[in-house]
């Protein structure tokens, strides 16, 4: 008996000891990538190119203060968090489908021509040497590169590197590129060592907006000639040490993906921005970082064990900003927020759908049933600067060039039709700022009296709140009222809004289901839709919604024609197809005729800023969207370490760290002292 | 003879199931408007703003060729029989094209099979060990508290349990933290230590609904075993409790259970998807959770079809030794 | 019903009592007119306990009580279609399987065990996020149900297969009665007895799903749902900014709700075995 319990036991010890063998076994199993990932950190110093100088020993030195995760002195490493982690480590090459550009990728290792200045809205040139010069008819482009920019091996930068990469974009079938660049280009060849000459099939007077940086990035970067052109197919090559032009190199990665290390290149000069700048930047390290979910993003920022936050929602900065008064925003105090991102949210209409979408009186009568107030209070707590002219986002760049004329257009000359002899009615309200001011400081909170200020902070106004002009329009579009609600064409009228529900844009989701309580108090059946990521995109372009909470929106240059020629008619497809255009189907030969005749004319024309106003009149007569605010982005930073982000009061660049302008501002982000 | 046809259908039967599971994701998604490329599309205007009309054409095209969803229906899906169920091969992931949909995986599973696992078996071990006290004394003061602790744990979902622990341990009290980081550029002894600690919270959310099953069913076994003819002879043949215990009660209850962990495994992977999920630790759960919410087909098919595999082949393996743990069941 | 209550055991009567409150608050209490608390900016946001609003108000000037208390009606509801779709087409196929023999018989167990055996998370992740847009209680309910049938159908079958050798089966089968007639009179009841604990454990089960779905973000925008409802103020920041009642109401809710069904469950099961041996 005794010897059978103890043969029990001990089978018993042997399971539980297979077990944990087994699942030690499982992680010995996965050395071969485990310990890529190991050497990679640990042995760095040998597998690293050679320019890169006193490597990981240095980390290994003790240093006085705390070090971070990855054994590098906390005090010399700038983290930045990464909004998502990467199911492609080690992988830096933008040519290869997969890379995840926003890990610090195109922010700090890679460079295009021509970079943005986010707070001016325009482009300065980056590894480009001014702008490109281009023949009467807009054919025939000279492009100049930068003399003294080093490759990270010592190479020089030249316009061969640009010609070779530029014809890897055009000529590879594997890069998603190649299809666009056939189109678009006859010929790119290197003149001499700086010069290229680049030879388009068509007329294209805006090279330099279509192939440098204007939101984000481009993705036009380009790659070392000598690396690339010895790996047998660039689309397929992982270039897990990439050489590169820009101040940063890459340390060291995580095999989950979940960080990746960048270190400063000592001849930081000989870079694209020590060329633009002269000036060094300020971290040894910076560490691009994922940080699980919000609610871990938001010990970690309380803990100062982050620097640099992408966008969080009001809620969870007011939860980091009280625990830790070193967290900080764009507006030292209320609102917080900058107001200066160029997509700005709102609701859109499936006009494929017909009647009543397709006619602009029902979608005005819609934006005068909102009453703008609340929705801003449900938004993001009464934050964000009204962006009241459909696709052009009001950024504070877009209020010299065109908001502020489009708002004395809006109060003195725009005039609806509401159907029941009214014909002058004025549906514009420029007192938005005001009241919200004063319902702001209801609350508590310290309102400046300046007008500038609150046209800062909440806009040029938006349109009125008037439910009984919108009874009259929706009666004008064929609506009925009856006792028990909204009828048309004899059947009771619903309309269901739809949003994108995957957590990603709390803007936008929370837009729709403010839209969707006004829209029920205003007396309409409405449902809500959230739509999972996989489907959205489809519904979206093959016109399956009807009312959506969708951002065809774009402003932050001058010239707005990329950003708005999808709007063309000629694109249209029939519902349930996938065009080019956009989804919405506004179909209007007017505004067609107009953007045929702005791709005509240079950016720099007068008559082409004339028509870009003409065109944004006549699509906010037509109400093709009904914009809330202009795009909202709380982007904390945290002053415990490095200080000297850019604010308000110290706008030398945008809060965009997910953008390829980051590598601008990293000689101005400096130690805390 | 009578084992091998056992085996034989058994087996069979195995393979349908797997065919059966595998068929019915492979259709569904294809069933939903629901288009990778476009997703793809929409991913990168979303983030640039808006993508110039005759470059999304261009695109369009291009991905849709590297992508092989061109074909009919048919041909894919005896192509995905073919490589995906016989070798495994499910081509590349769509959303990091083009590395392969196997090189991610491999990367999450031993994470789960080693949280999943451990947490399993252990779980198995001591509920019994737990249960058979339990019901062998079954009139005790602590037996009682035992599987009243169970039954109120026990219902409840991975996700919640998960959720009160991570509020509880990591928030309330800053025992742990909240999401699991694992260090993997740093050399094995941090990698280790940061696997232990950020498994501890997942570890013990799973462990103590995987146990509260194993509790209940091994205690209402015992304490019927313990009153069956044979213990009772044993007990008027003066054998000590601890003797009858071991080598009657448990012994016969023990043969139960064994089924009960072939099918708590598979329990204990949908538990795993949610906890891994919480607690945002890099398993296969949070994979899914990210190829679906980016429509990256081959990962999906990729995650579910092994999962399908593994359950239903430890089913398989638990019903053929069955019989020879068991000596009462004979091939029928 | 007196004596009844004499003989059930505790835990049949605690589960009975939890149970009959949750049914009570969810089909009762849920009538009694009140504000849509799905409406934003009802009231005032973020109150604390008050007579009005005794468990507070959300961050959107939700009133919590009425959300809690139309949550469990919505969670209660789906799990009870869910629960008795599964439970009839379960009993129908188990039957049918067990009576019927032969090739349809093999057809039926293979299929019934595919879904025993397949892990359903992952599937109805990968269902809900497709049809996301389109999904409504019913459709979600109908998805649940897909995995609900399974496990009854495979327990009915084996009993069926039990029965049908019983000596009372004989006994009819010779006085003439044909094999539906016996199936309706003198199988159903049997089967009915037993399906009320597994409809019960599918009721569980389905809520349990439900709400690890809203948890994930699958569960319809619009069904104000016990998971949902974790789910929306775990979006607004609820945990951190430690608005205990938001976040913990409905989670102590679910909680009790399970033990309470699950309390029932394994009680009505003793009682019934109990009943059988005496």
């Amino acid at each position: 008996m005794k010897k059978r319990t103890v043969a029990v036991l001990l089978a018993l010890a042997m399971i539980l000891t297979c077990m944990l063998s087994a699942c030690g076994g499982d992680s010995n199993s996965s050395t071969p990538t485990q310990q890529g990932g190991n050497s990679t950190a640990s042995t760095a110093g040998e597998s690293k190119p050679a320019d890169e100088s006193k490597p990981a020993e240095e980390n290994n030195t003790p240093s006085d203060g705390p070090m971070t995760d990855v054994g590098t002195p906390r005090n010399e490493t700038l983290i930045v968090e990464c909004q998502s982690s990467t199911d492609a480590p080690g992988q830096f090459n933008t040519f290869m489908q997969g890379t995840t550009t926003g890990f610090g990728v195109h922010q700090l290792i890679k460079a295009s021509l021509w970079e943005m200045d986010t707070t001016k809205g325009e482009q300065f040139p980056d590894i480009a040497d001014g702008f490109p010069e281009s023949n009467a008819d807009f054919t025939e482009h000279t492009v100049k590169i930068k003399q003294g920019i080093k490759w990270s091996d010592g190479e020089p930068l030249t316009a061969h590197d640009v010609a070779y990469t530029m014809n890897e974009m055009k000529d590879n079938p594997g890069i998603s590129t190649s299809g666009f660049y056939q189109q678009t280009f006859k010929s790119i060849e290197a003149v001499d060592d700086y010069t290229v000459k680049i030879v388009t099939n068509n007329p294209f007077p805006r090279l330099a907006l279509r192939f440098g940086v204007t939101i984000y990035g481009n993705d036009l970067r380009i790659v070392p000639k000598h690396i690339y052109e010895q790996q047998e197919d660039v689309s397929t090559f992982k270039d897990s040490e990439p050489v590169t032009c820009t101040p940063y190199v890459v340390n060291s990665y995580d095999e989950l993906g979940n960080w990746v290390l960048y270190e400063r290149r000592e001849d930081w000069e000989d870079t694209d921005v020590g060329q633009v700048l002269g000036e060094m930047p300020q971290a040894k390290y910076v560490l691009f970082r994922y940080l699980g979910d919000a609610n871990t993003k938001q010990m970690m920022m309380i803990n100062n064990e982050v620097d640099i936050m992408c966008e969080v929602t009001p809620e969870m900065f007011d939860t980091m900003h009280s625990a830790n008064d070193k967290v900080a925003a764009w507006y030292s105090e209320w609102p917080y927020a900058t107001s200066d991102d160029p997509c700005s949210k709102g609701i859109g209409f499936s006009m494929g759908k017909g009647a009543p979408y397709d006619n602009k009186d029902f979608r005005w009568g819609i934006a005068l049933a909102l009453d703008f107030d609340q929705i801003s209070l449900n938004i993001f707590d009464g934050v964000g600067r009204a962006s009241p002219f459909t696709i052009l986002t009001g950024t504070s760049a877009m209020h010299p060039f065109y908001y502020d004329e489009l708002a004395e257009w809006a109060t003195n000359e725009l005039k609806l039709d509401l159907g029941d002899g009214t014909t002058d009615y004025c549906p514009f309200d420029p007192g938005y700022a005001e009241r919200m001011a004063e319902t702001m400081r209801q609350r508590g909170i310290d309102i400046p009296d300046d007008p500038a200020y609150l046209k800062d902070v909440f806009g040029v106004g938006w349109w009125k709140h008037d439910p009984e002009a919108a009874t009259k329009l929706f009666q004008k579009a064929g609506l009925e009222k009856k006792d028990d609600g909204w009828y048309f064409n004899g059947q009771p009228f619903t309309m269901d809004i739809s949003y994108l529900g995957d957590g990603s844009e709390a803007q936008q989701a929370r837009g729709a289901e403010a839209a969707y309580n006004q829209l029920m108090q205003f007396g309409f059946n409405c449902t809500l839709t959230s739509k999972a990521s996989s489907t959205w995109s489809t519904d979206n372009e093959t016109g399956n919604y009807e009312i959506a909470s969708i951002w065809p929106t774009g402003g932050i240059t001058e010239d707005i024609f990329s950003q708005f020629s999808g709007w063309d008619n000629r694109l249209l497809v029939p519902m349930g197809e996938r065009g080019s255009g956009q989804g919405t189907r506004w179909d209007n030969d007017e505004a067609s005729k107009l953007l045929q005749e702005i791709e005509q004319l240079s950016p720099d024309d007068p008559e082409c800023k004339k028509k870009n106003m003409e065109f944004i009149k006549l699509a906010t007569e037509e109400m093709i969207f009904i914009s809330f605010h202009s795009g909202v982005k709380l982007c904390p930073t945290n002053n415990t370490y490095w200080t000297n982000y850019p604010t308000a009061d110290n706008a030398y660049n945008g809060p965009w760290w997910w953008w390829s302008c980051f590598k601008y501002m990293t000689p101005y982000i400096t130690p805390a002292a | 003879m009578k084992f091998r046809q056992f085996f034989i259908s058994r087996v069979l039967a195995w393979a349908i199931t797997i065919w059966i599971g595998v068929t019915f994701i492979f259709f569904i998604p294809r069933m939903f408007p629901s288009d990778p490329v476009e997703n793809m599309i929409g991913q990168i205007t979303a983030r640039s703003g808006t993508m110039a009309p005759e470059e999304k054409e261009a695109l369009r095209v291009q991905l849709r060729q590297q992508f092989g969803l061109e074909g009919s229906l048919l041909s894919q899906y005896g192509k995905f029989l073919w490589e995906g169920l016989l070798q495994f091969k499910f081509g590349p992931s769509l959303m990091s094209f083009p590395t392969p949909v196997n090189e991610i995986i491999g990367r999450n599973l031993p994470y789960t099979m080693g949280l999943s696992l451990i947490t399993t078996f252990i779980g198995w071990i001591i509920g019994n060990g737990i249960g058979l006290l339990a019901g062998f004394r079954k009139n005790a003061r602590s037996s009682k508290i035992l599987e009243g602790i169970a039954i109120c744990i026990y219902p409840i979902p991975y996700f919640l349990v998960a959720l009160i622990f991570q509020i509880i341990f990591a928030f309330v009290l800053g025992w742990f933290p909240i999401q699991t980081t694992i260090l993997t550029g740093a050399g094995f002894g941090p990698w280790f230590s940061s696997v232990i600690q950020g498994s501890i919270l997942p570890f013990f959310s799973l462990l103590l609904v995987g146990m509260g099953w194993q509790i209940i069913s091994m205690k209402s076994l015992a304490s019927t075993t313990a009153e069956e003819d044979y213990v009772l002879f044993a007990r008027y043949r003066g054998l000590s409790e601890k003797t009858i215990g071991l080598s009657y009660v448990f012994r016969n209850s023990i043969l139960t259970q064994i089924t009960a962990l072939a099918m708590s495994l598979g329990g204990a992977f949908s538990g795993s998807i949610m906890t891994e999920i919480i607690f945002g630790y890099p398993g296969v759960g949070t994979l899914i959770q990210s190829a679906i919410m980016q429509s990256d087909y081959n990962t999906i098919l990729g995650c579910i079809t092994i999962s399908i595999v593994a359950v239903s082949t430890a089913t398989l393996i638990v019903d053929i030794i069955y019989p020879f743990i068991d000596p009462r069941i004979r091939y029928a | 019903m007196k004596k009844f209550w004499k003989v059930a055991n505790f835990r049949l009567k605690a589960g009975l009592i939890i149970t009959a409150f949750f049914f009570i608050v969810g089909f009762i209490v849920y009538l009694f007119p009140h504000v849509d608390p799905f409406l934003y900016n009802s009231y005032p946001p973020k109150l604390g306990v008050s007579a009005e609003h005794w468990l507070g108000t959300t961050s959107m000037g939700q009133d919590i009580l009425w959300q809690l208390i139309d949550a469990i009606h919505n969670s209660l509801t789906i799990g009870l279609i869910v629960a008795t779709l599964g439970t009839v087409v379960g009993v129908f196929v188990g039957l049918l399987a067990g009576f019927a023999g032969g090739a349809l018989d093999r057809v039926l167990t293979v299929v019934t065990d595919t879904f025993v055996v397949i892990p359903s998370l992952p599937i109805l992740i990968l269902m809900t996020s497709l049809m996301k847009g389109s999904s409504t209680v019913f459709l979600m309910a109908l998805v649940l149900a897909l995995f609900a049938w399974a496990w009854p159908s495979r327990q009915i079958r084996s009993m069926a297969l039990t029965i049908k050798e019983r000596d009372f089966i004989h006994t009819a089968r010779f006085s003439g009665e044909g094999t539906f007639q016996i199936v309706a009179t003198e199988i159903l009841p049997y089967a009915l007895t037993w399906s009320l604990s597994n409809f019960m454990n599918a009721t569980l089960s389905a809520i349990s799903s439900e709400s690890s779905l809203a948890v994930l973000g699958l569960s319809p925008a619009n069904l104000l749902s016990l998971g949902n409802m974790i789910q929306w103020a775990r979006n607004r920041n609820a945990i951190l900014a430690q608005q205990w009642l938001w976040i913990g109401s409905p989670i102590v809710a679910t909680v009790i709700l399970f033990i309470g069904l699950f309390l029932l469950i394994t009680g009505y099961n003793d009682y019934l075995s109990m009943k059988r041996g005496r």
